[in-house]
């Protein structure tokens, strides 16, 4: 079970990938907005996708898990 | 006293046996295993690192000294070390390699003195000193005498340091007080899965704090790579990580007082690059990919990355123009936004303050939102770490050419580069935004009133954010002062900044008499 963390503080402002979905390395999983800046959030490994934490409008911190991996 | 040489031919011979009996360190069975392990030995390493044939070896009867615990009957020639010099690319360079098979690479006070004994021959003749490292740490049958060797070597990497280049490559275990040496030096690589670098061991943490740890875990190259920022360079194995050392020696001159080796790649300097003009994304808030954009800019294949695992959102490389070796310092808006922090601050710093040492000019690419704001950074000293960065570019007599690419915000406009803090050239793109804040932010603050009073709240914001994206978010402003002095078309970028350094070449700088400064370390 591989987390996907949010680098820094901001608002989620798109989620790209659902539940089941097979991702890759640099995928995009999500988009959160920081500092005036749309951050793709990218997929480190291998996996799918087995739970999202997070809904677009949401505000997130530093570190908080947005997507699981299995 | 048996088979005592008496005549020049049996002379002869007898150097030959110790010569062969040398070369085998701590024996075959020690060198299977050092292969099991897939590590190359001390000498093999020696040989990939060096040109071929050029290697030629100091000391290599060197024993210890020690008679304690059984000591005096167990010497081994070299004792644990290959010395010498030799050459990379056709220059000189000075090396040590700590030899695992004998004693475990353990540093005794000879080991001491032949690592001591290449690094002031290195200084003399300014030629960089490479090191390599796989010992087990002190010979703890020496005693005080091993610690007194480390500190020998500590003052010789402090002596050395802006003199000559300094590398270390750390190929096997470096623990303990024995990290202290690569920490020092300018460069440290790590070969992944078989180095580590720690000053407390597993042992040692799960004996203190109750922590299950591995070397891997606590100190493997990933880690030092990724999140301590200790290491800047991570190979896969011995022979890629000795190759990407080779590299580095390239842009590098051999001591402070030459410029670093020119070599043209057959890119053309007056080489445009249309597609830049189009690469900056209409939205300010997309994030683009820089490393793309400066790859387009230099010569084809020079770009060379430094510590690219670490602080990402700070990108550092090597890279040519038109031949010349420069090092780049640049905001990565894909990561935390671009924003500077704490380890961005450090891991510039200390680049530019290395390139300033060997006269390599520092080409900035600034897109910096501003600072990163939160009670961790205020907590771990951004105040501190921010102005090491200020400190360096301040500080730097080389050329420094900046292009700002789109946001030059607030204090970190200062930061990166700017005309204020010394830089020779500074060039913006028409998509810059210079400014003491985004728009968004200070029309919160500017129009604070006028907002509250307006009866259609969205619609006077909006139109708010237009006269001062207008007004403010865009390189003008600082084009009419002179802050910046062109404002280049993107597809130019290439040929400005190889005129610029051309131009440069002979920068010269006065600084005023003093002991030397007080950086904010």
């Amino acid at each position: 079970m591989a987390e996907i963390k949010a680098p820094m503080g901001g608002k989620v402002i798109k989620i790209s990938v659902n539940v089941g979905d097979s991702i890759g390395e640099d995928d995009e999983v999500a988009v959160l907005e920081a500092m005036k800046m749309e951050m793709p959030i990218l997929c480190e490994e291998d996996g799918t996708v087995a739970e999202i934490k997070v809904e677009p409008g949401q505000t997130v911190e530093a570190e908080q898990v947005l997507v699981v991996l299995s | 006293m048996e088979n005592v040489p008496i005549t020049t031919q049996e002379k002869i011979e007898d150097l030959k046996r110790r010569n062969a009996a040398a070369m085998l360190g701590g024996g075959e069975k020690r060198i299977e295993a050092q292969h099991a392990k897939g590590k190359m030995t001390a000498r093999e390493r020696i040989e990939a690192l060096l040109d071929s044939g050029t290697f030629e070896e100091f000391d290599r009867f060197v024993v210890h000294r020690c008679t304690d615990f059984g000591m005096e009957n167990n010497k081994i020639p070299g004792d644990g070390v290959v010395t010498g010099f030799g050459r990379v690319n056709g220059r000189p360079v000075f090396v040590f390699s700590q030899d695992f098979t004998v004693f475990g690479g353990s540093l005794s006070g000879p080991f001491g003195e032949k690592v001591c004994k290449v690094m002031d021959l290195a200084v003399k003749a300014g030629a960089p000193v490479i090191g390599l490292n796989d010992s087990g740490g002190a010979r703890i049958q020496e005693g005080v005498v091993s610690l007194g060797s480390y500190g020998e070597i500590f003052r010789r990497n402090v002596l050395s340091s802006g003199v000559v280049p300094q590398i270390s490559a750390i190929m096997g275990p470096c623990a303990g007080g024995a990290v202290y040496s690569p920490a020092i030096t300018d460069f440290i690589f790590m070969v992944d899965q078989t180095s580590y670098m720690h000053i407390t061991g597993p042992a040692v943490i799960k004996s203190v704090t109750g922590e299950e740890v591995t070397s891997e875990s606590v100190g493997g190259a990933k880690v030092h790579n990724t999140k301590s920022g200790v290491a800047q360079f991570m190979a896969k194995n011995d022979a890629e990580c000795l190759e990407m050392v080779r590299r580095l020696l390239s842009y590098l001159p051999s001591n402070y007082e030459e410029k670093p080796p020119e070599k043209h790649t057959g890119d053309p300097a007056s080489r445009t690059a249309p597609e830049l003009d189009e690469f900056i994304p209409d939205n300010p808030k997309q994030p683009y990919n820089m490393k793309k954009l400066i790859k387009t800019v230099v010569d084809t294949d020079s770009f060379f990355e430094v510590s690219k695992g670490w602080a990402k959102n700070m990108i550092t490389a090597y890279a040519r123009l038109a031949g010349m070796a420069v090092g780049i310092v640049a905001n990565n808006p894909m990561q935390l936004a671009g924003c500077l922090d704490i380890d961005a601050s450090r891991k510039a710093a200390r680049f530019v303050r290395f390139c300033d040492a060997f006269n390599i000019p520092v080409v900035t690419f600034v897109d910096v939102p501003g600072f990163l704001p939160g009670v961790h950074q205020e907590y771990g000293g951004i105040i501190t770490h921010g102005s090491k960065l200020i400190y360096a570019y301040c500080e730097a007599t080389v050329p420094l050419i900046t292009v700002i690419t789109r946001k030059a915000y607030g204090g970190a406009y200062d930061v990166m580069g700017s005309k204020h803090h010394g830089a020779d050239v500074n060039y913006a793109y028409p998509s810059a935004e210079i400014a003491v804040m985004g728009p968004e932010g200070a029309v919160n603050i500017v129009f604070r009133k006028e907002l509250q009073k307006a009866e259609n709240k969205d619609e006077a914001y909006q139109k708010l954010v237009g006269e001062y994206r207008a007004k403010f978010a865009s390189p003008y402003r600082a084009a009419e002062l002179g802050y910046v002095d062109e404002i280049i078309m993107p597809s130019q970028t290439r040929t400005k900044l190889i005129r610029a350094l051309d131009v440069l070449k002979t920068k010269r700088t006065f600084r005023p008499q003093r002991r030397h400064g007080n950086v904010p370390m």
